[in-house]
């Protein structure tokens, strides 16, 4: 395998000291093409890690987490802080599976399409009406659409009804904020600890009434799990943080992205079919979660390169899903590629919980219906959207007109 | 120690020994065998795992469970009701330690 130390064969990574963490929030798929051009694992000291941006290295490392534990310290220890508590997603087997067990049932498709898919088009429908209120010279399809619906959807799903969604969208950029604090400012701590007050009030009031009468959420199936307050409360904020962002930051790019390329968008109206793999190619071609962090454990040797007990690892999946070696002309957005796994995801035990779920209610509800519903719906020149951001990348507005 | 046997399609095929409570998965991706994704890391969430398991190995193996046989709806190549599993649901043990799996043509 790959990552056995095998210190002859191997060479200590190359150091990138040109990398400018700026650049890269605006736009780091350049940024991406030099490191991966350099090597699959790279020293960058800019970030204070390696980054690992081929698709056979991060998939290397998704394969092995008795080396590449998911517990990481140092900067990946803000997930903790800000969640005041250690989720499954910064646990390795088994004590991950101890939690992650409960969650998947749930979310496997079956229940996703019994249980939350009449849920998802109710929400969907909400929302539309909500956009078409707006009107073609104002409506924003971030704010007005995709930011509300990510929320609706997680609110139903955690089985959280009390909860104001407006309230889960300000937990779950708090939390990020929070995830992303590597600077450590005392403010943004100051509203991750409210934030985790509020919903641990809307907790103490839920979870002994889940436990008497369990429902079919998410957080019922936490609460009877046998998990402690402490486990349940750190996987449901865990829940808040991952699952509104990436639906929403998933709806917005896709439809910029058929707006872009208005022939696939042809093929994808005229083929219902082919929804599936505008999700699929979408979530490659720009995926939400740009980077995640692993630790080693022990040496290791990745791709033939050493790394040292301790090494702090960026698995830039982004970069991975735009890796020519595995998805030939990388850049372009092609709903019509040979069907392929990419890591938008994630990989491994890890590999998102929710992927079932953010498939059927962004890829196979909301945005047919959105384009159905509104034939001639497009981004907006007068307006444009912008894209930010490289952990987490989406656009951070996206007007359209109709 | 138990065996098993991966045949591509075409008719090649790839024999290991591995460890007794191994799954089937496991023995494909960590010996790189080509066709099994894996891409859950073994949870049943996922369905890129699929393997038909040949005749003469059925009868040793426990039924799939209710999440496999949910699961095995969603694999990419068409379901065997018989022979279909998911890799990663199917362990060899003591009882069953031999088996020869037909890896389907695609997993996505
Ligand atoms: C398109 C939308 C989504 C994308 C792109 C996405 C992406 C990801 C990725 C890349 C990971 C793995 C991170 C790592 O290994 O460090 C992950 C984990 C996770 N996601 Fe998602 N996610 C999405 C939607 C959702 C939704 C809707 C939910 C909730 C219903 C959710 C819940 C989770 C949970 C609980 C984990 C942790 C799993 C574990 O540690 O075993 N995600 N997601
Ligand atoms: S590895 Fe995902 S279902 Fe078997």
């Amino acid at each position: 395998m790959t990552t056995t130390p095998d210190t002859a064969a191997s060479t200590p990574p190359p150091t990138a000291d040109w990398v400018d963490p700026l650049a890269m929030q605006r736009d780091p798929y350049d940024t991406y093409d030099r490191l991966r051009d350099l090597a699959p694992v790279v020293h960058v000291p800019a970030l204070n890690r390696y980054l690992v941006t081929t698709s056979d290295a991060c998939r290397a490392i998704e394969s092995d987490q008795e080396t590449y534990s998911a517990r990481a310290g140092g900067a990946a220890a803000t997930m903790v802080r800000a969640l005041g508590g250690t989720p499954m997603l910064r646990r390795d087997d088994p004590d991950h599976a101890t939690e992650r067990g409960p969650v998947n049932p749930p979310l496997r498709p079956k229940r996703v399409r019994e249980a939350w898919a009449p849920l998802f088009e109710r929400n969907a429908e909400t929302c539309l009406a909500a956009l078409l209120e707006k009107g073609p010279d104002e409506a924003d399809l971030d704010h007005d659409f995709a930011a509300p619906l990510a929320a609706y959807n997680l609110v139903d799903m955690l089985g959280l009804p009390m909860a104001d969604p407006q309230d889960v969208r300000r937990w779950s950029h708090t939390f990020i904020e929070g995830i992303g604090n590597i600077q450590d400012d005392p403010d943004i701590w100051v509203r991750c600890d409210a934030a985790q007050r509020e919903v641990d009030a809307v907790l103490d009031d839920l979870l002994p009434r889940l436990r008497a009468k369990p429902d079919g959420s998410i957080t019922s199936a936490l609460a009877n799990a046998g998990l402690t307050d402490d486990q349940v409360r750190a996987n449901v904020k865990l829940t808040i943080s991952g699952g509104l962002n990436e639906p929403q930051h998933m709806t917005t790019t896709i439809v910029r992205a058929l707006g872009d390329h208005p022939e696939q968008r042809e093929l994808a109206l005229s083929d219902p079919a082919r929804w599936p793999a505008v999700f699929d190619e979408a979530l490659r071609w720009c995926s939400p979660v740009g980077m995640y962090p692993r630790e080693t454990t022990r040496p290791a040797v990745l791709e033939g390169f050493r790394l040292p007990a301790g090494a702090a690892l960026g698995v830039v999946v982004a970069a991975a899903n735009r890796d020519p070696s595995a998805f030939p002309r990388p850049a372009d957005f092609d709903i019509t590629r040979p069907r392929q796994p990419h890591l938008g995801f994630g990989s491994g035990v890890h590999r998102c919980a929710g992927h079932w779920a953010a498939r059927i209610a962004v890829g196979e509800i909301a945005v047919p219906l959105l384009h159905q519903r509104i034939p001639t719906l497009r981004t907006d020149a007068l307006r444009a959207g912008n894209w930010s951001g490289w952990v987490f990348r989406g656009l951070t507005d996206l007007p359209v007109t109709w | 120690m138990p065996r098993v046997t991966f045949h591509h399609d075409g008719g090649s095929s790839e024999a290991f020994d591995i460890a007794a409570g191994m799954n089937l998965m496991r023995a494909a991706v960590t010996n790189g065998v080509r066709g099994i994704v894996g891409e859950c890391g073994g949870q049943a969430m996922c369905a890129t795992c699929h393997v038909y398991v040949r005749e003469p190995y059925l009868r040793a193996l426990p039924r799939p469970g209710e999440d496999e046989n949910e699961m095995l709806d969603r694999v990419a190549a068409p379901r065997d009701p018989r022979r279909s599993r998911l890799g990663c649901q199917v362990t060899l043990d003591a009882v069953a330690d031999e088996i020869e799996v037909d890896i389907p043509v695609s997993q996505t």
